[in-house]
C-alpha cells in the first residue's frame, strides 16, 4: 500500500490532509507578490508613511495578514496538533477560517487603497470572523495541550491574547472611519501595530523557533530556565510598548526596548545554543535567512531605541517599522517556509518505493536564490529609499522584491505540484 | 548502554537494538534516534524505538537517510516502532 498512511503507520491522526496547510502557504506566496506590487504603486509615500490611507497601508496589510497571518495560521493548524499532541477535532472551520481570511484580506486591502468604506467594511467584517474562528480553534488546541512543550504553549497563549487584542482594536478604528468615535485615532493604530507585529507575530515567531530551529538544525532541547525569562521579557516588552504609546513617556519607551533587546538577546543566545548541539552542520539557504533576519530585528530595535532616545534618523519611525516587518518577520518567514513547505509535502506524498520523496528533490534551488538575492536588494534599496527619502530607491527596491516573490512562489508551486505528482 | 552519549537509553535484546525516548522533550526523541542511527555498523539494519507517540516529523529524515518507519504493535504505554535501513 503505497500511501502515506501506510508509511506513517498511523501516524495520519495528527497529520492534516495535505490541502488544508497548502491552501494557506499557497495564498501567502500569492499575497507576497501583491504586497510588492501595491507598494511599488505606493512607492512614493513609504518614506514619510504613518498609518495613512493609501497604497501603502494596503501592502503593510497584504503583508501582515496575507503572508505573515496566512502563514501562522497554516503553521498552527498543521504543526500545533503534533506538537501538542492533541489533534484537530475538525477540519471544517480550519477551511472555514481560509475562506473568511482570504477574501477578508483582498477586500481590506482594496478599501485601504482608496479608502472605499464598502470594502473596508467588509474585508474588516470576514476578517473578524476569520480570525475569531482561528482563535477559537487555537484556544481549543492549546486547553487540550496541558503539559506538552510548556514553553511553546505559552508563547501561543501570549500570541492568541495579542490576536484578540488586534483585531478588536482593528475593527474599532474602522468603526471610527464611519462613527468617529475615537478621540485620538492615530494613537490606538499605533498600539494596534505594535500588539500585531510584536505582540502576535513575534511572540509565535519566538514561539515555533524554540520547536522548528531545533528540528531543522537537529538539536539537543534548549536550556527551560533561559526560554522562560526570553518568553517573560517578550511579554513585559510588549506591555512597555503599549504603555509608552498610550503616555508617550520616554522612560517608558526606553524600558520596552530595553526588555525587548533582552528579549531578543536571550532568543538568540537560545537559537545560538541549538546550533551548537546541531547534528545538521550544513543548514542551506533557508537558515541564511534566518540569521539575516535576526540580524536585521537587532537592527531594528535598535533603530527603535535611537528614534525614543529622539536621536536623529531621517525618518526614523518609518525605518524602524520597515525593518521590523520587512526585514525580521518578512526574511524569517520566506526562511522557515522554504524549509516548511519541502518537508510537508514529503510528509504527505509518496514515492514509487513507498518511501516519502527525499527533501532535497523537493527543493528547487535556483528560484529560492533568486528570491534570497533580490529580497536582499529589496531591503537595501528600501531601506535606502526611506532614510534618503528618495522615492527612485523604493521603486526599485519594490521592483527587486516583487521579482523576488515571484521567485518564491515558483519554488513553492514546484514543490506542490511535486505532492500531487506523487500522490497521484 | 550501547551508545553512551545518546539522549535516549538504548540496549541491546535477543530481538535487536532497542531505544527508549520516552521523557524526552521535543525534538530531543528525534535527535536521539538519528543519532543512533548513524552511529550503526553497515550489518545493524532493524532498531526497535519506544516512543510516547507516533513521530510525524522524522519520517521525512529517515527516507533522507535511507530508512524506513513501521508501528509494531507494543505495550500500553508506548508506540514502538521498527526501523529498517532500505538494503
Amino acid at each position: 500500500m503505497n500511501s502515506p498512511a501506510a508509511f506513517l503507520g498511523g501516524a495520519k491522526d495528527r497529520l492534516l490532509p495535505a490541502s488544508i496547510p497548502f491552501r494557506f502557504f499557497a495564498a501567502a506566496c500569492i499575497f507576497h507578490i501583491l504586497a510588492w506590487s501595491f507598494l511599488l504603486i505606493g512607492a512614493e509615500n513609504l518614506s514619510k508613511f504613518d498609518g495613512e490611507m493609501g497604497f501603502v497601508l494596503a501592502a503593510l496589510h497584504l503583508l501582515t495578514l496575507g503572508v505573515f497571518v496566512l502563514t501562522a495560521m497554516g503553521a498552527s493548524y498543521q504543526l500545533l496538533p503534533v506538537a501538542t499532541l492533541s489533534p484537530l477535532k475538525n477540519i471544517w472551520p480550519v477551511r472555514l477560517s481560509f475562506w473568511l481570511v482570504v477574501p477578508g484580506t483582498l477586500l481590506l486591502a482594496t478599501g485601504m487603497s482608496d479608502a472605499t468604506m464598502t470594502f473596508l467594511y467588509a474585508g474588516g467584517a470576514l476578517l473578524g470572523a476569520g480570525l475569531a474562528v482561528f482563535a477559537f480553534l487555537l484556544t481549543d488546541n492549546l486547553l487540550r495541550a496541558r503539559k506538552a512543550m510548556p514553553i511553546v504553549t505559552a508563547h501561543g497563549w501570549g500570541a492568541l491574547a495579542a490576536l484578540a487584542g488586534f483585531v478588536a482594536l482593528g475593527l474599532i478604528l474602522l468603526g471610527d472611519l464611519f462613527n468617529n468615535i475615537l478621540d485620538d485615532h492615530q494613537m490606538i493604530s499605533h498600539i494596534h501595530m505594535v500588539v500585531a507585529v510584536f505582540g502576535f507575530m513575534g511572540l509565535l515567531s519566538f514561539g515555533f523557533s524554540h520547536i522548528l530551529i531545533p528540528m531543522f538544525a537537529l538539536s539537543r532541547g534548549l536550556p527551560p530556565r533561559q526560554a522562560w525569562l526570553q518568553f517573560a521579557s517578550a511579554i513585559f516588552a510588549v506591555g512597555f510598548a503599549v504603555v509608552a504609546v498610550t503616555i508617550n513617556n520616554l522612560y517608558v519607551w526606553v524600558g520596552a526596548f530595553v526588555f525587548g533587546l533582552c528579549a531578543c538577546f536571550l532568543y538568540l543566545n537560545l537559537m545560538g545554543h541549538a546550533f551548537k548541539t546541531a547534528m545538521r552542520k550544513r543548514l542551506g539557504l533557508s537558515f541564511v535567512m534566518i540569521k539575516l533576519s535576526w540580524g536585521l530585528l537587532i537592527a531594528g530595535m535598535l533603530t527603535g531605541l535611537l528614534v525614543a532616545l529622539k536621536l536623529d534618523i531621517p525618518n526614523g519611525s518609518t525605518l524602524f517599522g520597515f525593518l521590523i516587518i520587512v526585514g525580521w518577520l518578512l526574511t524569517f518567514m520566506s526562511g522557515i517556509l522554504q524549509r516548511i513547505i519541502p518537508f510537508l509535502t514529503s510528509m504527505h506524498a509518496v514515492g514509487k518505493n513507498g518511501m516519502p520523496p527525499l527533501l532535497s528533490e523537493l527543493t528547487a534551488k535556483s528560484p529560492l536564490k533568486i528570491h534570497a538575492v533580490c529580497h536582499f536588494c529589496a531591503l537595501t534599496l528600501c531601506a535606502t529609499g526611506i532614510v534618503t527619502d528618495i522615492s527612485y530607491f523604493v521603486i526599485a527596491g519594490a521592483l527587486t522584491g516583487l521579482i523576488g516573490a515571484i521567485a518564491f512562489a515558483v519554488f513553492a508551486g514546484l514543490a506542490m505540484s511535486k505532492l500531487r505528482k506523487n500522490s497521484d | 548502554m550501547i551508545v553512551d552519549d545518546n539522549p535516549g537509553k538504548n540496549w541491546r535484546a535477543l530481538d535487536g537494538l532497542h531505544l527508549d525516548v520516552r521523557g524526552l522533550a521535543p525534538p530531543e526523541p528525534m535527535v536521539a534516534i538519528l543519532e543512533l542511527i548513524e552511529t550503526l555498523s553497515d550489518d545493524e539494519n532493524l532498531v526497535i524505538v519506544h516512543h510516547f507517540c507516533d513521530p510525524v516529523f522524522i519520517y521525512p529524515e529517515l527516507a533522507e537517510r535511507g530508512w524506513s518507519c513501521k508501528i509494531v504493535p507494543g505495550d500500553s504505554d508506548e508506540v514502538r516502532l521498527h526501523l529498517r535501513k532500505q538494503l
